[in-house]
């Protein structure tokens, strides 16, 4: 997945990729079902990656993926192409993935914002090291302290850094999708980054005072 | 990465931006120069760069939520097909009842069309008298009988006196 997540954000791919798109949608407007179905086929990924991303409740993706893909079909003969079929597509999801948190009057899943002493030592083999372990371990492990870090973040700031960093959305896309400047984008970026580090560090230090003073008190 | 680490609150402000991009790896070699000086200079930014190069190095080791099954794209095309078999029910419904509204309504017009027509008086031509002025279809029950209409002055008085005497 990672690897197509890498190759469509080639430009020349995506330029292809965009007018198969527009080819897909012409028939699709004239009643190609198959079509249609080459369009889910083609942007399922990103979909459930954009879903996931803002509920981050995964018993809950499949079901709002299907509900977008069904209001895109009820909804592609007013699609007029000014804007990329993706574009479109993504904004539905956002709408939808909103109106399912409303309806179900949920908070997207999100943990407590502190992280144990534990968690901070593991932590910290993960951040420092220049190339970090991979593995389903270390990734399971990964998840779990940011989901921790996440927390600390406004929604919408959480949003935007999960589907870039993770879902591998890129700014442009993101600008579109949320209607957002592409710097405004950026600049929330950076300062999410920091924040959620911010708890870490504070962890960090006060985990290593603490060892400072054990020492101490050991010599003395 | 030192575990003594000392949190400011963020970066210089003029600097987010270009320090973004520069963790992005999306500047060119000038702009890429102009951030990597204002990181030896300026230790805040410094500190927000590296907080902000391990949070990214982090994210990705977390990876990309889990994909679809390879049953999705038939279940979305299903679930469709289910939708619009329902709509076509619904409409199978309600179909006779719309039919029988639009012949209703061509009826309604049509029937309005007529009489706007009739009451135009397009099919009354023997009310208008050939030079074209109206003529009223009613008699005028208070007017003289030209054929009882009294000759001389005599027969005035005789006619005077039947209505005095009763015939």
């Amino acid at each position: 997945m990672a690897a197509s997540a890498a190759a469509l954000t080639l430009p020349l791919d995506r330029k292809a990729r965009r007018e198969e798109d527009r080819e897909l949608v012409r028939l699709s407007q004239s009643g190609t079902e198959s079509a249609f179905e080459e369009l889910v086929r083609r942007h399922q990924q990103r979909v459930f990656a954009l879903v996931g991303g803002i509920l981050r409740r995964p018993e809950d993706v499949e079901d709002v993926a299907q509900q977008v893909f069904l209001k895109a079909f009820l909804g592609i003969k007013r699609f007029d192409q000014r804007a990329a079929f993706s574009t479109w597509l993504y904004k539905i999801a956002v709408n939808e993935c909103w109106d399912y948190l409303r309806k179900k009057k949920v908070r997207p899943l999100v943990y407590e914002a502190d992280l144990s002493d534990e968690q901070v030592s593991r932590l910290d083999g993960i951040v420092s090291a220049e190339r970090p372990p991979e593995g389903p371990n270390t990734r399971a492990e990964a998840r779990e302290l940011l989901e921790r870090m996440l927390a600390a973040l406004p929604e919408q700031d959480r949003q935007l850094l999960v589907l870039k960093e993770m879902e591998g959305f890129s700014v442009q896309e993101l600008a579109e999708i949320l209607d957002l400047n592409v710097n405004t984008v950026k600049v929330r970026l950076f300062r999410a980054r920091g924040r959620i580090m911010e708890t870490y560090r504070r962890r960090a230090d006060a985990q290593s005072k603490a060892a400072g003073v054990a020492a101490a008190q050991k010599k003395g | 990465m030192s575990t003594t680490w000392e949190f400011r609150k963020g970066a210089c402000k003029e600097y987010e931006l270009l320090l973004e991009d520069y963790l992005n790896r999306a500047l060119g070699s000038a702009e890429t120069a102009a951030a990597e000086q204002h990181l030896r200079a300026c230790a805040p930014c410094r500190a927000a760069f590296d907080n902000a190069a391990a949070s990214a190095r982090l994210m990705r080791l977390a990876g990309p939520s889990e994909g679809p099954g390879p049953a999705f794209a038939r279940t979305v095309m299903a679930r469709i097909r289910a939708a619009e078999d329902r709509v076509a029910d619904r409409m199978g419904v309600w179909q006779p009842l719309v039919r029988f509204g639009w012949r209703f309504a061509a009826s309604a017009t049509l029937v309005l069309g007529v009489l706007v027509t009739y009451d135009a008086g397009w099919v009354r031509p023997a009310q208008r008298d050939l030079n074209g002025t109206r003529v009223t279809a009613m008699t005028d029950i208070f007017a003289p009988d030209p054929g009882k209409a009294p000759a001389s002055r005599d027969e005035v008085l005789m006619m005077e006196a039947e209505v005095t005497h009763g015939n």
